[in-house]
């Protein structure tokens, strides 16, 4: 037995420069980066906010939390653009949109106003008729009818309203489901839930900013913490002029709070 | 002529255990008929029960032995599927009537069609595959005769691969080795032969033909001829009936819808082979419960529960029909233990099958979004999952219906261009009286602002249900803009009046 030459084991390789982890593998990446997703993602049509998402959209295959304080914040006219791109499809290939439990009735002329066909929207009710009641706990039956819907692989895009009490593996479940859908899958969910742990990668807090304004918080993504929210200006509501008016009116009501109530010091 | 003959070996106990749970089937099984019995599985075999024991004899060898009653209409039946998996393949198929009763064989011509099915070897393959789901032992047997092929389907259990013979010459010399006691006109004489010292057909043969005529009658050199290719063989056709109607009577009732679900499927497979038989797919079929009694008083039928399942694209998919009646069946409650299941069908559509893809195309998304509904109405029922569908009327409760997802396969092609008019996406489905502070109105306690409107909406004076209303745009106080209306006119006391939230600009 011949020692080995000790200093065969001191002699380090060449002190070249260690490869950057994100050149090795798509699923490295370093903290202060955004990730990048190896399937393509489907753009949300708001610049600032694609700019802020991992891969530069709304991820396929994986759950997107939404979570915000009521209904009616502006989340539909948020998803609208990426609902009307899978509903009109790429090359003529439609695909359906999947709601499951929504808060209440959807007006079918609001939808085309935004651009999303409502042919192609298919609504699940998880208890007969029963539009915004708000259950502590899902029916069974909605849950087994998402996750089918998520495994079929046949739906172009899901959003479902789920309650603020869920289960721990419920998520972890439909997550699970949610790769083998191609499109992207939206949970939408009660605000209070933004402390409690969630497996899905992409975590967003929605509240309103204003008139046709949307505050987007990020809390949770494949990326550095996004200190700022951001603020998106929604399809609008009102015709450009009345918005003026609404803010002109706005800004001299609080002016005049703020008269009343730090009154100006009177020069004597 | 190329004849293939299928010959099931344990038609009668495999019919009878299709009757039984899956707890079951490890049991010993034997099949009674006039207090002897006619049929034993490979369990009771080990244990030593034969077929021609006495009851009582088997009883004390076995205890756990576990009797059914021969039926041989329950045997028909299982015949008559094999024969309609049979049917896909070619028309020409018929039921050999020559052979003994208890020994049936189901034939086929498949002379012409050979090419088309790239041989024998792939043919005999893709017709195991046809008949694996309705779970008989078949064998099987080809020879240029039918009657030879009949023959050699029965005569050993050692050509499990079946026994083929595809010259005419070799088929004969084959005949000449198979015991007599297969040859259906031998049955009646079988004492009178072996007398003679005649045990297989190569003995009969050897006999002079005029001598064996007198005595045994033609019948006997009838089969023989046709069996050997002497004489013509005209068969007569087998044809489907229109309608499908099976039954199974189960061998112990069923309390819940699990073990029916076993049951069932052995059904299905049998109208999945009858649709085939047609080249045709399933529209709908009725899976009908027949309930035990619960008092003497009730009518002898009994109460029965009937379940349609109507399918949106019609189907030939075993596993589709499967799915689709395991989430009903789950969902069904039973008023009474079952005893007895029927499936009738008599709607088929006659359409050429949609193409196959090999890669995933509109139609075929199309496809599978259908089957995902329909699955989904099968467990949810069919109105809790819609189809939302955009209404000219002015009123915004009444410009969007539902319809359940399914029923709205006419799909509306053109459709009215969406107006210029601003809609919330969220409407409630009633409107929610808001309260009203130094005449402005308020939504959780805070007043809201008024932005935009009046839009008035005056109309449905003419049937029943009136609006008048000015619309408004309003902002709450977190920024949310929301859509309220006054109502103008106390029309009805049911209508109300004062402020109220319609929707919300989701």
């Amino acid at each position: 037995m011949d020692p080995v030459p000790s200093a065969a084991l001191v002699a380090a390789p060449s002190p070249a420069p260690s490869p950057a982890p994100e050149s090795l593998h798509p699923a490295l990446w370093r903290a202060h980066q955004l990730a990048r997703t190896r399937t393509a993602v489907l753009g949300s049509g708001f610049a600032a906010l694609d700019a802020e998402l991992p891969g530069g959209g709304w991820p396929r295959q994986a759950l997107t939390e939404l979570l915000l304080p009521h209904p009616g914040v502006g989340e539909m006219r948020l998803l609208a653009p990426a609902l009307a791109g899978v509903a009109a499809g790429a090359a003529g290939s439609e695909r359906g949109i999947m709601l499951f439990d929504p808060p209440a009735p959807l007006c079918a002329w609001a939808l085309a106003h935004l651009g999303v066909d409502a042919q192609a929207l298919i609504v699940v009710h998880g208890r007969d008729g029963a539009f915004g009641a708000r259950h502590l706990l899902p029916a069974a039956d909605l849950l087994w009818a998402l996750e089918q819907a998520l495994k079929s692989g046949q739906v172009g895009a899901v959003l479902a309203w789920l309650p603020a009490r869920l289960r721990a593996d419920t998520l972890r479940r439909l997550q699970l489901a949610a790769q083998a859908h191609a499109g992207p899958a939206f949970v939408l969910r009660d605000i209070d839930v933004r402390l409690k742990p969630s497996p899905a990668p992409l975590r967003l807090a929605l509240h309103s900013a204003g008139i046709d304004t949307l505050s987007v918080r990020v809390l949770k993504r494949r990326g550095p913490a996004l200190a700022q929210p951001l603020r998106l200006a929604l399809p609008p509501v009102l015709s450009p002029a009345l918005r003026a008016r609404a803010e002109a009116k706005r800004a001299l009501t609080q002016a005049m709070q703020g008269r009343v109530r730090h009154p100006a010091p009177v020069p004597l | 002529m190329l004849w293939i003959a299928l010959h099931p070996p344990a038609l009668s106990l495999q019919a009878f255990a299709a009757t039984l749970g899956s707890a079951q089937h490890a049991l010993p099984l034997a099949l009674l008929d006039a207090h002897r019995i006619q049929a034993v599985n490979r369990v009771a075999l080990q244990l030593g029960v034969k077929p021609g024991l006495k009851r009582a004899t088997a009883l004390a060898l076995a205890p756990q032995l576990l009797f059914g009653q021969a039926d041989a209409t329950r045997d028909a039946q299982a015949l008559h599927a094999l024969a309609h998996a049979a049917l896909a393949f070619t028309p020409s198929v018929t039921l050999d009537g020559d052979g003994p009763v208890a020994l049936p064989c189901v034939l086929l011509e498949l002379q012409s069609s050979l090419r088309y099915f790239g041989g024998l070897t792939a043919l005999l393959q893709r017709l195991r595959a046809a008949l694996a789901p309705l779970g008989l032992r078949v064998r099987i047997a080809s020879a240029p005769t039918a009657l030879g092929a009949a023959l050699l389907a029965r005569w050993r259990s050692g050509f499990e691969q079946g026994a083929h013979s595809r010259e005419l010459h070799a088929l004969q010399r084959q005949l000449d080795a198979v015991p007599l006691a297969l040859l259906g006109a031998a049955q009646s004489q079988a004492e009178a032969l072996s007398g003679m010292g005649l045990r297989t057909l190569g003995d009969l043969r050897r006999l002079p033909r005029d001598g064996l005529a007198r005595r045994c009658g033609e019948a006997l050199l009838d089969q023989l001829d046709r069996a050997r290719g002497d004489r013509p063989d005209p068969r007569e056709w087998l044809t489907p009936a229109p309608t499908f109607e099976a039954r199974l009577e189960l061998f112990e009732r069923a309390d819940s819808t699990a073990p029916l679900l076993h049951a069932a499927a052995v059904l299905l497979a049998r109208l999945v082979a009858w649709a085939g038989a047609q080249h045709a797919r399933i529209g709908a079929f009725v899976l009908a419960m027949h309930h035990e009694r619960r008092h003497r008083a009730e009518a002898p039928a009994g109460e029965q529960t009937e379940l349609t399942i109507a399918l949106a694209e019609a189907s030939n998919d075993a596993k589709h029909l499967h799915t689709l009646l395991h989430e009903r069946l789950a969902r069904l409650a039973l008023p009474a233990p079952t005893l007895e299941l029927r499936l009738r069908c008599d709607q088929l559509v006659h359409r050429a099958a949609p193409n196959g893809e090999l890669f995933p195309t509109a139609a075929g998304a199309q496809e599978g979004l259908l089957r995902l509904i329909e699955r989904l109405q099968a467990r949810l029922g069919p109105q809790r999952v819609c189809r939302v569908l955009r209404v000219e009327d002015h009123r915004p409760e009444r410009a969007t219906a539902w319809q359940p997802a399914l029923a709205a396969a006419a799909r509306v092609s053109a459709w009215p261009a969406a107006p210029t008019l601003t809609r919330p996406v969220w409407l409630l489905a009633d409107a929610q009286a808001l309260g009203e502070r130094a005449s402005r109105p308020v939504l959780d306690g805070r007043p809201l602002q008024l932005l935009a409107g009046p839009e008035r909406i005056e109309t449905g004076w003419w049937d029943g249900a009136p609006a008048a209303r000015d619309y408004f745009i309003a902002q709450a106080h977190d920024g949310a803009l929301v859509w309220i209306y006054r109502a103008r006119l106390p029309l009805s006391p049911a209508a109300g009046e004062g402020w109220f939230l319609q929707g919300r600009f989701g």
